[in-house]
């Protein structure tokens, strides 16, 4: 079990805490509002070898680095859908979407956790799936018809996985992928790519803000997962893992900026919530220190505890949540002017060194 | 948000002494990398002026701790322009056009070399690189390496957007700055007013123009060597650049189609659809190339100046395929630049490239012919693919002898000196006329000069170059003599000194020690005892052989090869060793011998001269009567030659019935037991090839060849081949089984079947005989069988022309190859190396040292453990080998020229190749072939006068090899065929355009 979902806290003490994450407006127990993002640290282009890096840490001692490393690949047949040879005569390649998956690779390292381990597999899965929504990356890796990119991207947690590390990693790869610059392609055509030597004129893969500032358009830029849990009537943004083991569904939501400057989600998954696996408490009534309803079967406790449906006492949040919430924490996600351009804001002023 | 991590990427001026340097490299299997490098400056390098006393104590201290002397010197030359004198910094471009400058003696001094330009040199040009480290090494020339990429103070980063060259020229310019301050600072701490300049010297304007900015001096080459005292000739050196070549002619015409781009033509070669290959051209044709390329079994033609798109001989090109309808046969005329291209001017290249294009008319003409007849022609000779070259790899030029053309020459007077352009034309038939132009052309007419090839751009219809000096007058010995050594590459000149210091101290005393205690005899058997004798050629200095044998009380024999041992004295890796590596044979020419070893040790100390001791390496084999092998044992070991034989004398000795002493009868076991084994070996299928041998007597006083003799070869020729053939293959299997990977082994591998096609046709249709080719058994058999009663060379000459349809023998390491495929074919024996003559050549003493530690007598040099420079030595050895045999043919050619000078003689010749436009006979008494043209043919003629030079009409049967000439002016009509004996005039000519004397063949 990952240790950010076994937390020692009581029943008393989640129910206190759920209790104050419900209330309108809530009460975060660090005090932020809702949508608020908790500060971080962030550089990127640490590592001299790499296409890209960068390192988070956030304020609650988790940290993780990302590495991008770019090679040349050979483009198989089947991954170009071909376009009507007839209309045209010639040949235009597109990479067809479903197979150009394998163009890029995530790999994430946990500490303590294999790498075929649930929960570094998932979160690849997840990142990956960020990345493929979004369909542009991988026009961004085709060099010419023949060949393309491929890159690896490796993703360290450098620290315990202190809390459900998802925004983490994910915003780590985003400001990775915004800093990663591959060589200039000097080759013409369909020809064997050659590529110029000079580091200095290699091209940044999601274009650099101040390039066209003069156009009115935006640059696209890599897609973040931003977490968000409900309490509730409440959703509450980048949840800290106290809250975490409250949630009533956990909802990872993957947003990105299109070439309009606007947000969009590209992807969306539910994170089974830890909250879930809390003890629940147990009714006075049925408390045998207490010892005053000493003999009660085993169907009239349940029963009990049913009834309670968690009024007096901590019972593990259960079943799903409901499509207008969701809406919800997608519309909050991708507001003009919202938090999911808050966050990519802040990131974009990262200064890559 | 906050960053915690100093940024990693230092900026543009490093204070500290860490910075980093990051690139992105292409690998040859296509990935890409972003390389970053961590470099780490120092303050300690040293400026090298004697100028500067600080730098002599910053320097850190270098081997055995002593100090490098200062090179440059405190009172530099000056100039009209820096008076004070000054030092020179040449940027890359200085070196590569002008490196032949440099190289002058006592011209520039005070050179300083930056890093950044030699490692600029180092890419462009590996042997420019070698020359200008081998002139940083001459103490007088006072060049100086300064490491400016390491120095703190003038290292630089690269800047964004900034292209590499325009980096190192900042580089350069920073350099000299630096260089600038630092000797102002020093000049002052001595008190000294003269502080010299620091010239820039660069031929790129806008570096100069930024160099007048930053205050630095800056110099073009042509300004600054046009101050120096005999700058015609200088300026000759400096190669053309492309502004100057390209100047005027803005207009003209292109004449060759582009080059791919280098990743196009990779990309196709890659995908099968161009083809790489060395380029060559027919010796015969020169509008003709082959290019063989794996893909194919033959090799394709490219025909015409404008397929052959700009390649010169040897170079590495990239070829497409024609379509089929352009496909040719190959030419059936010979075509020589020389008679073609007369009146070809050099100067005015618009207006003969406007009115002929690539091709004159005349050479239009004369391809058109041969498509005519490819066209008419039947299966004999189909029409092959031919290609045309779509791009050049890797250029191959290298320096060219030739000569002036004398028509090219405009003014022939010698005061004038105007810059004039001529052609020059190489030696090489193959290489095309080199457009050369020179203040002193008339200086040179008549003489053998050295150029350099600068370019050949789309807009010039022949490569650009300049001169790098005169030989001297044609056809003196020494000017020709220089001219084949620098054509075969033949490195000739004298030993170094750090060569010369690896000699025993003793010298010519150096003597076996007497004591046994002695290191030297460790391990090194005492067969002193042994009568031991040496057969070679007459007048033989360098002894790499001796041999004995004698009867053992079992009745077998002992047989023992005894070679010189020459890895006692060149110890693995040393200069000696370096250089020996770098020659890697000796080559004989007719009057001279350029020795891979010093004197000293190949005619004295290590030759195994009579009646002195000296140390050998034996092989003894104990033998019985029917020559088979039963036991065999190498070992080290001190001899006594008692006698010294030439072949003559061996002979006359084994055959005087007189002689009956020990040594004698030794010679005769040796004589009866090397007929068993050469019995043996022609029974297993090995070939006795012949090539055109002819000795040249010189009479020795001045050395003018007296006479010409064909080389006559006796039985104890065959005895001494046969044994050290035996020593030989003993040798190669020890070593191989000792060192599986890495023994230096040599092989022939049997040549494709369709080599021997045509020569199979021709003996087929000319002479009903059979040449069967499917081993080398069979070849060996079937030649046996072509003779031609009447004539006994005819069998010679056949064997002449299947040995060029062989491939050449080859050194090898045996790791690279399979086993199976380490056959010598012509030998016919399954393993093969050089060991019998470490004197001469280098592979022999690799095998001395590899069995020396196969049978542990010392340990094996690193150097010979590892594939990778076994590799480089064969690779080495293969080119050196060939150009040695090719240097000391080109030199009996010579010698036969001059021992034919002044006289006409008729002798017989054997016809060897017919042409539609002439044919080439092979004259057996001079061992010499030629071409002998149509208008030539002297009996056509009514009156036999050869200064008719009318082209008789004439039609070549290509299916019988027969070319039947018309008579003109009511002359009798001749056929002339194939392999038919024919009588030919030789006398030589002296051709008027050059001035150069050419031996003339003129069929009666």
């Amino acid at each position: 079990m990952a240790p950010y979902a076994n937390l020692p806290l009581s029943p008393a003490e989640l129910s206190y805490l759920y209790s104050s994450l419900a209330q309108d407006p809530p009460i975060r127990p660090d005090g932020r509002s809702a949508t608020q993002f908790r500060p971080l640290i962030a550089e990127s282009n640490i590592l001299p070898s790499a296409n890209g890096s960068a390192r988070i840490c956030f304020i609650d001692g988790t940290e993780a680095v990302v590495g991008v490393k770019a090679e040349v690949e050979q483009t198989h047949e089947n991954h170009l859908v071909a376009q009507n040879d007839t209309r045209d005569g010639e040949r235009t390649g597109r990479p067809d979407p479903s197979s150009a998956g394998s163009w890029f690779e995530i790999s994430i390292e946990i500490p303590g956790l294999r790498d075929d381990d649930a929960l570094p597999v998932f979160l690849a899965a997840m990142l990956t799936e960020a990345l493929l929504g979004d369909g542009e990356l991988t026009l961004k890796l085709r060099i010419n018809n023949r060949f393309h990119w491929r890159l690896y991207i490796d993703v360290l947690l450098l620290s315990q996985p202190l809390s459900y590390p998802l925004p983490l990693l994910s915003l780590t790869t985003h400001l990775s992928l915004l800093s990663t610059r591959l060589p200039a392609l000097i080759s013409e055509g369909d020809e064997d790519p050659l590529f110029s030597d000079d580091w200095e004129a290699s091209t940044f893969l999601y274009t650099q803000p101040n390039s066209n500032a003069a156009g009115k358009l935006h640059q696209s830029k890599p897609p973040i997962t931003l977490l968000v849990i409900s309490a509730g009537e409440n959703i509450i943004f980048d949840p800290s893992r106290d809250e975490l083991a409250v949630a009533e569904a956990v909802v990872a939501i993957s947003i990105r900026q299109n070439l309009l400057g606007h947000m969009e989600v590209v992807a969306l998954r539910t994170i089974d919530a830890p909250s879930r696996l809390t003890a629940s408490g147990v009714p006075r009534s049925l408390d045998a220190t207490t010892g005053t309803n000493a003999s009660v079967s085993n169907a009239d406790a349940q029963a009990l505890r049913e009834e309670d449906e968690g009024q007096s006492v901590w019972r593990p949040p259960r079943g799903g949540i409901n499509r207008a919430k969701l809406s919800q924490m997608m519309a909050t996600a991708t507001m003009e002017n919202g938090i999911g351009q808050e966050v990519m804001g802040g990131l974009a002023g990262v200064q890559g060194s | 948000m906050t960053s915690l991590k100093r940024s990693y990427a230092s900026s543009a001026n490093p204070t500290t002494t860490l910075s980093s340097k990051t690139y992105i490299r292409t690998l040859k299997s296509g990935r890409v990398q972003k390389i970053t490098r961590e470099v780490y400056l120092r303050q300690d390098i040293p400026c090298s002026s004697k100028l500067c006393a600080t730098c002599q104590n910053i320097e850190p201290p270098g081997f055995r701790s002593k100090k490098l002397p200062a090179i440059l010197s405190a009172t530099p030359s000056g100039t009209k322009q820096y008076p004070q004198g000054h030092y020179l910094v040449p940027d890359t471009n200085a070196f590569l056009t002008a490196m032949d400058l440099f190289e002058q003696e006592g011209v520039f001094q005070d050179v300083i070399v930056l890093q950044t330009v030699l490692e600029e040199v180092k890419n462009r040009s590996l042997p420019l690189y070698h020359r200008l480290i081998a002139l940083t090494k001459n103490d007088g020339k006072r060049f100086y390496v300064f490491f400016n990429e390491f120095r703190l103070e003038t290292y630089i980063q690269r800047e964004a957007g900034e292209t590499i060259n325009d980096r190192n020229d900042r580089a350069v310019r920073k350099a000299c700055a630096w260089y600038q301050q630092h000797l102002q600072s020093a000049t002052q701490a001595r008190g000294s007013v003269r502080c010299p300049a620091v010239v820039m010297l660069t031929d790129d304007r806008d570096n100069l123009r930024k160099a007048k900015t930053d205050g630095i001096e800056g110099a073009d080459i042509q300004s600054y060597v046009s101050g120096l005292p005999d700058a015609d000739r200088l300026l000759d050196m400096v190669a053309s650049g492309r502004e100057q070549r390209v100047q005027g002619s803005q207009k003209a015409e292109l004449f060759y189609p582009e080059y791919l781009s280098m990743s196009a033509m990779l990309t196709g070669v890659k995908s099968g659809a161009l083809h790489q290959g060395i380029f060559n051209v027919s010796p015969y044709n020169y509008l003709e190339g082959t290019v063989h390329v794996p893909a194919f079994e033959r090799a394709l033609i490219i025909q015409g100046r404008e397929n052959s798109n700009r390649a010169v001989s040897g170079d590495i090109v990239v070829v497409e395929v024609l379509p089929k309808d352009q496909w040719k046969a190959p030419s059936s005329k010979v075509l020589e630049e020389e008679d073609l291209n007369k009146n070809d001017n050099a100067e005015n290249e618009e207006e003969e490239g406007s009115a002929e294009g690539v091709v004159t008319e005349q050479e239009r003409k004369a391809l058109q012919d041969d498509v005519k007849r490819a066209h008419v022609k039947n299966a004999a000779d189909k029409p092959q693919p031919t290609a045309k070259v779509v791009g050049v790899i890797k250029r191959n030029w290298r320096q060219y002898v030739g000569h002036v053309d004398r028509d090219s020459v405009r003014s022939s007077s010698k005061q004038s000196r105007v810059q004039q352009t001529v052609f020059l034309i190489p030696m090489d038939k193959r290489v095309p006329k080199i457009r050369v132009r020179s203040r002193q052309a008339a200086e040179l007419l008549g003489k053998r000069v050295l150029v350099t090839i600068d370019g050949w751009d789309r807009e010039s219809r022949y490569p650009v170059g300049h001169f790098v000096r005169s030989l001297g007058e044609l056809e003196t010995k020494g000017a020709e003599t220089e001219a084949l050594l620098l054509e075969w590459d033949v490195q000739y000149r004298p030993f170094p000194k750090t060569v010369l210091d690896c000699l025993p101290p003793e010298g010519h005393d150096w003597k076996v020690p007497a004591s046994l205690d002695d290191p030297g005899w460790s391990n090194r058997r005492d067969l002193r005892d042994l009568l031991v004798c040496s057969i070679d050629p007459p007048g033989c200095v360098d002894i790499d052989d001796a041999l004995h044998a004698r009867k053992l009380p079992n009745g077998n024999f002992e047989i023992g090869v005894h070679i010189a041992d020459v890895s006692h004295f060149v110890k693995s890796g040393n200069a000696m060793d370096q250089e020996a590596a770098l020659r890697g044979t000796t080559v004989y020419l007719v009057d001279k011998r350029i020795d891979m070893l010093p004197m000293l040790l190949g005619t004295d100390l290590c030759s195994l001269k009579p009646y002195v001791e000296r140390f050998a390496f034996s092989v003894i084999w104990e033998v019985d009567t029917n020559a088979n092998i039963v036991r065999s044992d190498f070992t080290k070991s001190v001899i006594r030659s008692r006698e010294a034989f030439s072949y003559e004398r061996a002979q006359l000795r084994i055959d005087d019935k007189n002689e009956q002493d020990d040594l004698t009868q030794g010679m005769r076991y040796l004589m009866m037991l090397s007929k068993k084994l050469r019995a043996k070996r022609m029974a297993a299928g090995a070939l006795n090839l012949a090539s055109p041998e002819v000795r040249v007597e010189a009479e020795s006083e001045s050395s003018d060849a007296m006479d010409v003799k064909t080389k006559q070869i006796l039985d104890t020729n065959q005895l001494v081949e046969e044994f050290m053939l035996l020593a030989n293959i003993s040798v190669a299997s020890k070593i191989y089984s000792a060192f599986p990977q890495t023994a230096l082994l040599r092989r022939h591998a049997s040549p494709p079947k369709q080599n021997f096609e045509e020569l199979a046709n021709q003996l087929k249709v000319c002479k009903n005989m059979e040449l069967r080719s499917d081993s080398s058994k069979a070849v060996a058999d079937s030649l046996d069988t072509c003779v031609d009663p009447k004539e006994p060379f005819f069998n010679t000459l056949v064997r002449i022309l299947a040995t060029r349809c062989m491939t050449s023998a080859e050194y090898f390491s045996s790791g690279t190859i399979s086993e199976s495929e380490f056959r010598h074919y012509g030998l016919a024996t399954e393993i093969y190396t050089h060991f019998t003559s470490p004197i001469r050549r280098y592979c022999d003493l690799q095998a001395h040292r590899q069995l020396a530690a196969s049978i542990d007598y010392e340990p094996l040099h690193p150097n010979l453990q590892s594939r990778a420079k076994i590799e480089a030595v064969c690779k080495n050895l293969n080119v050196r080998h060939r150009n040695a045999q090719m240097a000391g043919r080109a030199s009996v050619e010579y010698y036969v020229g001059q021992a034919l000078k002044g006289r006409v003689v008729e002798e017989e010749a054997f016809v060897m190749r017919v042409f539609a436009n002439g044919i080439v006979v092979f004259v057996p008494r001079f061992g010499i072939e030629g071409l002998v043209r149509l208008k030539d043919f002297l009996d056509i003629k009514p009156q036999a006068d050869s200064s008719d030079s009318r082209e008789p009409e004439a039609t070549l049967d290509t299916a019988d090899y027969v070319l039947e000439v018309k008579g003109v002016d009511g002359g009798k009509a001749r056929k002339v065929m194939l392999f038919d004996k024919v009588v030919v005039r030789i006398r030589d000519e002296v051709e008027e355009s050059t001035g150069k004397r050419k031996v003339k063949l003129e069929l009666l």
